[in-house]
């Protein structure tokens, strides 16, 4: 389970993250929604310990991030998918997947790269695995990305914005592998824009606003009369459903 | 009796003369790319107290003549500290410890290059900061600095040449001593710089050679 209780986060004067709560129980879709600056991606970099958080704890499974020792299997718990990708560009696909594996879990490297290449071959992506980044398209590269996190065989899989980057073709190709990963019970947070797919896949959604935490709903609910009798949310929904 | 004539032994002088400068440069841009790295890492690493030292000798090195740091080696040490030093130690002392620093410059903004990103790619993942320099670090850095880096080392291999005033018998002082004898200085010192030109030529090659390698794959191959 990840556990975020009363975490407050500030850059400077500008508070980001005002006391936020949450938890992600294992088999669960939890996404996150809100307007830009509204603190998602702030929340996704303290669960995996990039940022420090100013008050309040993050556990995931017991461990607490903020403490170095606990970080480092809190780490290995859970696995990053990053919006601008973060691939190394000196590796190939294939090595870009193995590293962690090799260097972290001390798994063969061989063995490794075996893995890597069934990962790649599950994204549809095994002609390219001896491809460098700068040689695959943005959406192939985020599959990569995926393959990369799925290869530590993380208990959670924090995916932050990763479509964002991506013209509407990439990212359906991207959002279809996410979806069937959600169908193998993949535990997922998942901070976004891309609402109907949220809605598809997610089991509940939590919608930040302004470093609050203001609906944390079942999926249902969240688009029911429920979540629409919050001022904040209705407004954000029609404003997304316009474009 | 004065022998003003080139005799064909002139050539194996010159030859002899251009490999003390090779063997000097070789061997003090090995020794500067150690130390320089070794600052560049502790750099990394912030270490207390070193990374202050080290930012503090480079810049003295950096920021002084070549030649007056020879004179303070060769001249300054046997004063000072009663070390005898040779002409050769006092050469290989002052050229590593400029090319170090040099070097050091170079590797610090090699590795100021790599984006933030892919640090925190390697962080989430539970790499340690050792793992995340060797393998992450380290070869997208090599392939940013291997570029200045070569412009360095052409540069320094004409560095090499000052240290002929103290007395060691490199290309350019054969060079002096076939000038003095000849009285011929267009002819010494055209064939002298023709040398010193084709190494630094064969510098630059190497160089570049090995910058193809380290940016393969920037390199565009098709889908």
């Amino acid at each position: 389970m990840i556990s975020v209780s009363g975490v407050r986060k500030s850059f400077g004067a500008a508070t980001v993250l005002n006391g936020v709560d949450l938890e992600i129980r294992q088999g669960e879709v939890v996404s996150v929604l809100g307007s830009s600056g509204s603190g998602k991606s702030t929340l996704i970099r303290c669960i995996n310990g990039l940022e420090k958080i100013d008050a309040g704890k993050i556990t995931v499974d017991g461990f607490d991030v903020s403490k170095p020792r606990e970080l480092s299997e809190a780490r290995k718990r859970s696995g990053t998918v990053f919006q601008l990708f973060n691939l190394y560009p000196h590796m190939t696909a294939v090595q870009n997947i193995a590293l962690a594996p090799v260097e972290v879990l001390k798994v063969p490297r061989r063995q490794a790269e075996d893995e890597a290449r069934e990962l790649l071959r599950s994204v549809g992506l095994s002609e390219r695995a001896e491809a460098y980044p700068s040689q695959l398209s943005g959406g192939q590269r985020q599959r990569v990305g995926i393959c990369r996190a799925l290869a530590m065989k993380p208990s959670y899989l924090l995916l932050d914005e990763v479509t964002s980057a991506l013209d509407p073709e990439m990212t359906s190709e991207v959002l279809s592998i996410l979806a069937a990963l959600a169908k193998t019970g993949t535990t997922m947070v998942f901070v976004t824009h891309e609402i109907e797919f949220a809605r598809s896949i997610s089991t509940r959604i939590a919608f930040l606003d302004k470093g609050q935490l203001i609906a944390d709903l079942p999926t249902a609910e969240f688009f029911s009369d429920k979540g629409m009798a919050l001022p904040r949310v209705a407004q954000f929904l029609s404003k997304m459903r316009k474009d | 009796m004065r022998y003003g004539d080139f005799t064909p032994f002139d050539i194996v002088l010159l030859l002899q003369g251009l490999g003390v400068s090779l063997a000097l440069f070789v061997s003090t841009t090995l020794i500067g790319l150690v130390i320089g790295t070794i600052w560049a890492v502790i750099r990394f690493y912030r270490v207390p107290v070193l990374t202050q030292i080290v930012t503090f000798v480079a810049e003295l090195l950096k920021n002084s003549p070549v030649l007056v740091q020879l004179f303070l080696v060769f001249f300054g040490l046997p004063a000072f500290f009663k070390i005898n030093v040779t002409p050769t130690e006092a050469a290989v002392i002052t050229l590593s410890g400029n090319s170090a620093a040099f070097i050091y410059v170079i590797a610090v903004s090699a590795i100021e290059s790599v984006g933030k990103d892919q640090l925190e790619a390697a962080r989430v993942f539970g790499l340690t900061r050792w793992q995340i320099l060797r393998r992450v670090i380290a070869p997208q850095a090599a392939a940013f600095a291997i570029g200045p880096l070569t412009g360095l080392l052409v540069n320094q291999l004409q560095v090499t040449s000052l240290i002929s005033v103290i007395g060691v018998m490199d290309l350019t002082k054969v060079g002096n001593i076939l000038n003095l004898r000849t009285l011929k200085p267009f002819i010494v010192w055209t064939a002298v710089g023709a040398l010193y030109y084709l190494t630094a030529k064969l510098v630059a090659y190497a160089g570049g050679r090995f910058e193809k390698r380290l940016r393969a794959h920037t390199a565009w191959r098709g889908l």
